[in-house]
């Protein structure tokens, strides 16, 4: 049985500050979840609302149906993990586990049977005497995932808990927890203000902002049509360029003295158009010119190079992602290339122009 | 209904201390506050007799003003002295020095043990005619007073028992000069700052809240000081009212005498003499505490 | 040695000037000082009556002897093995009760949200500031309509209701230390709030409960006015009011036993201090940093 959660219209204001806006969202069930967003979006005290560990100040939240509100956060079915794992230092591996199933009055031999079995899953056995303090970080983290495992819960949350590793490790981890989400298939959410680690992980990723969802949806599809320029710029790396462009006639725009073919209707007078890096090319090829730009810096990667350019047409540089080692220079001159088909058109408001 | 119950357990968890803070803090010192405009011997109910007790206590009682002056007297020059030794103290074992542990201990030991009658009965013979004073005094051929029963002296015996025990501040002012960081000092020397100009440029503003607090919790417990006076001069405040503490005054008043509306009064001015110092030492810490947040 | 402590960077650059022999020198002048009156009361207590008490500011007796020791000790109509039962039953009652309620009240005030906390919270400041003596009186005239003057009663049982807010401050500041996630995390395994100050809080705060008890023994231990005021029957006394007993009825004849006397009733402050000046030191540090 795999749970749904569901949010009608939630809200949380501490005092007169509003942290989170009205929010509806629907927890696809069995679904490993992603709230991403910049710091003091709201996506952890999203996440908290849900854990119980935070009051709702209006609105529903529902787990399968039911409304929640006001049910303690034990009783939700809910584990969480935390960014600093809230590992309790007095207690052994094998207490830190067995705590919960001791505080809900299971049997002496249930509890050993779960912790042993939690503890083999990920293979923490070795460590089940040791004390917190003697594990190294990446233990540390298998011991939170354990603690919550054994509990048995509907719903995993998670609360940025990579954010303590150093780069190896959260890579191996974030493998870790994607592979424990596919054996156990249960619903999860996990909170993080890392875009690379929500579409990595991700099957559907929320993004938050002020305290509002800006959009809801599957890794690809929030990085092909995002909704608006906020999640157009969150949601890839490096970020995607953007330039404010005048209406030429119903269907163009204006770019640099060049016409744009966008194949979109187009209404009022300027719009801003959004560019990927990697879909912005340098010199001959197909695509449509836009402008000589002069090279500012050049970021070899290896596996791609990065060109920091100029354009004539704005103050800010852009970003150009090429693949494969390229022979640039910064200084020179390039000519920017793009395929219109790639542009992303947004209104005053910010909101996306439908393709 | 999720909030009466959080409510109910911190109220739960807070009874003891609100049972204690009504009836045993707050409920007696409005009583206090009443007893204080009343005549009240503890065997008859307390007289309502208006604002005498404190018209008698500023114009008809050499006793309470002897006692305040003795207890200024005492306030003004132990919290400084103790503190300045304090803090010369502190800065002399400051940072890395051998043996800090040995010797902060040792520093501290006269604070723990002070309040101590046994540290009174020492101060005693200490300071008496044939006492180890004067036993030393004549090792260099003077043939010191008696310090305790001479009015002129007998105070500063007490002062000098306060100095001694610097302990307590000082370690408050080790905690703080260790928050300095030490490139502070390592830039300041770099530029060319003497070791006194760093003393009074750095050390003294960055340490400013720490004296503060210092000086606040001293002066307070310097006018609550109480059984040195008590045991050296014998309960009498003697000689001569020389050592006749507030506290002491207070005592005898409401206890030997039991004139408790009196005392009430009494208790109440201390109130009074301690909230106005705090008020002021708050209100000028903008002049001279730096806070660097 | 000394000196290549103080080349090294970082180490006394606030005192470039004070080479670390001067200091060392100086220090243990001062600690001699501080020392030596106790060390002369020690003394004192071992020499025999007889001996002159003026003039003498040397700490070898002519003649050493216990002889005051076990005078002293039975100088008074009760002896002062009672007096000792008396301070150590009433120390060790009331620093439970100071123990047990401040940590209670300290884990509301720090983790509990409740209506009126932060109300409630500087009433509780307020009162460390606030002198006995306004209170002193009235609770007098408490205890005594309750017909508990001349017993302990009025001296212990003000500590089960958290009177001491210094207590329950030096916990706040503990408990404020300990990451909340891991209230957190208990809630989410199911812990009430009883449960989660029971099983969490109070064993990763020993160093802080072991700093209240001694600070609370010591003070107990030492308190002079209380008892002062309480308890009038000799039966009842605790060492501190045995010993203002003996001034006044011993002359300067017998002062050794004195001495002995109070030499004995520092004698459990000592060892505490002997064995946990550490923690006692951390507490004074700690609650004077407040910020």
């Amino acid at each position: 049985m795999v749970t749904t959660i569901t949010l009608n219209n939630v809200e949380k204001r501490f005092g007169a500050l509003d942290v989170i806006r009205g929010i509806d969202l629907q927890i696809k069930p069995g679904a490993f979840t992603v709230f991403v967003g910049p710091s003091g979006c709201g996506k952890s005290t999203l996440l908290r609302m849900i854990a119980g560990l935070e009051t709702i100040s209006g609105g529903d939240l529902l787990i399968d149906g039911e409304r929640m509100n006001d049910v303690a956060a034990s009783k939700r079915g809910i584990a969480m993990v935390f960014q600093s794992y809230a590992l309790y230092p007095h207690m052994s591996v094998y207490k830190n586990l067995a705590f919960g199933l001791e505080t809900a009055g299971y049997k002496r031999e249930e509890i050993d049977r779960r912790v042993r079995e939690a503890a083999a899953t990920l293979q923490i056995t070795d460590y089940l005497q040791r004390k917190p303090k003697a594990l190294s970080g990446g233990q540390r983290q298998r011991v939170a995932i354990g603690r919550s495992i054994v509990r048995d819960p509907k719903i995993f949350l998670f609360d940025e808990p990579l954010s303590n590793l150093d780069a190896e490790l959260r890579v191996q981890m974030r493998v870790e927890i994607t592979k424990l989400h596919e054996r156990l298939g249960n619903t999860m959410i996990y909170v993080t203000h890392d875009q690379v680690e929500a579409m990595t992980m991700a099957d559907q990723i929320v993004v938050l902002k002020a305290g509002k969802v800006m959009q809801a949806g599957s890794p690809l599809e929030l990085y092909n049509n995002p909704e608006n320029q906020f999640v157009a710029g969150f949601i890839g790396s490096p970020k995607m360029n953007f330039a404010s462009v005048s209406v030429a006639d119903a269907t163009g725009v204006i770019l640099n003295g060049n016409r744009i073919e966008t194949g979109r209707a187009l209404t009022g007078k300027t719009l801003t158009l959004g560019i990927r890096p990697e879909h912005i090319d340098i010199g001959d090829g197909p695509g449509q010119v836009i402008c000589d730009a002069r090279i500012e810096l050049v970021e070899h990667l290896g596996g791609s190079t990065v060109l920091h350019v100029l354009p004539p047409f704005q103050q800010e540089a852009m970003t150009v992602m090429l693949s494969g080692q390229q022979p640039c220079r910064s200084g020179e001159s390039v000519a920017l290339r793009i395929d219109p088909k790639n542009c992303h058109l947004f209104d005053s408001e910010g909101r996306a122009l439908p393709r | 209904m999720g909030a009466i119950r959080r409510n109910g357990a911190g109220y739960l968890f807070l009874s003891p201390w609100l049972i204690g803070f009504f009836c045993l803090t707050l409920g007696p010192a409005l009583a206090s506050l009443y007893l204080s405009f009343t005549r009240f011997d503890l065997l008859n109910a307390p007289e309502f007799i208006g604002a005498q007790n404190y018209v008698r206590m500023v114009t008809a009682d050499p006793k309470f003003m002897a006692s305040m002056k003795v207890t200024l007297i005492y306030v003004a020059l132990s919290v400084p002295l103790k503190l300045a030794f304090a803090l010369a103290v502190a800065m002399v074992l400051n940072r890395g020095m051998r043996g800090l542990p040995i010797y902060r201990a040792v520093f501290y030991l006269p604070s723990l043990l002070g309040t101590s009658v046994a540290i009174a009965v020492l101060w005693r013979q200490l300071f008496a005619a044939d006492g180890m004073v004067n036993g030393i005094l004549a090792q260099f051929g003077i043939i010191g007073p008696s310090w305790i029963s001479n009015p002129n002296y007998s105070i500063y015996t007490l002062v000098v028992l306060s100095v001694w025990q610097f302990g307590s501040p000082m370690i408050i002012f080790l905690a703080g000069l260790r928050q300095i960081p030490t490139d502070m000092y390592e830039a300041a020397s770099l530029d060319g700052a003497s070791p006194s100009r760093q003393f009074w440029r750095i050390t003294l503003p960055l340490l400013s809240p720490v004296i503060f607090f210092n000086l606040v919790i001293q002066v307070i417990e310097a006018f609550k000081a109480f059984t040195p006076a008590f045991v050296i001069s014998g309960g009498s405040g003697g000689p001569i009212n020389s050592t006749l503490f507030y506290t002491l005054y207070l005592y005898q008043e409401g206890f030997s005498y039991f004139r408790m509306g009196y005392a009430s009064a009494l208790a109440w001015v201390l109130v009074a003499i301690i909230a106005v110092f705090t008020a002021i030492s708050f209100l000028t810490t903008k002049y001279w505490v730096h806070y660097d947040d | 040695m000394t000196d290549a402590v103080h080349e090294m960077p970082g180490h006394g650059s606030s005192h470039p000037r004070l080479s670390g022999t001067v200091r060392h020198v100086i220090l243990i002048a001062i600690c001699f000082v501080m020392i030596y009156p106790i060390l002369w009361m020690l003394s004192g207590s071992l020499r025999p009556a007889s001996e002159l008490f003026g003039g003498d500011a040397g700490l070898i007796p002519s003649q050493v002897t216990v002889e005051a020791y076990p005078k002293g000790w039975f100088g008074l109509q009760i002896n002062f093995g009672q007096f000792f039962l008396n301070s150590l039953v009433i120390a060790v009652l009331a620093t439970i009760g100071n123990v047990l309620a401040a940590s209670l009240v300290a884990y509301a005030f720090a983790r509990l949200q409740f209506w009126g906390r932060g109300f409630w919270f500087a009433l509780m400041l307020g009162t460390l500031m606030l002198p006995y003596h306004v209170t002193l009186i009235p609770q007098y005239v408490l205890f005594r309509s309750l017909d508990w003057v001349n017993t302990w009663w009025p001296l212990i049982l003000p500590k089960y209701f958290a009177v001491d807010a210094f207590f329950i401050f030096l916990m706040v500041q503990f408990f404020r230390g300990i990451p909340k996630e891991l209230d957190e995390a208990a809630r989410m395994d199911g812990c009430s709030a009883w449960r989660i100050y029971w099983k969490i809080i109070l064993p990763l705060s020993m160093p802080v409960l072991a700093t209240a008890a001694i600070f609370s023994f010591i003070w107990t231990w030492e308190d002079f006015f209380g008892p002062l005021i309480y308890i009038s029957e000799m039966r009842n006394y605790t060492v501190q009011l045995g010993l203002r007993s003996f001034i006044d009825s011993s002359g300067t004849s017998s002062w050794n036993e004195l001495f002995a006397m109070s030499v004995l009733s520092l004698v459990p402050i000592f060892l505490i201090f002997l064995f946990f000046q550490r923690l006692l030191i951390e507490g004074i540090a700690t609650t004077g940093m407040k910020r």
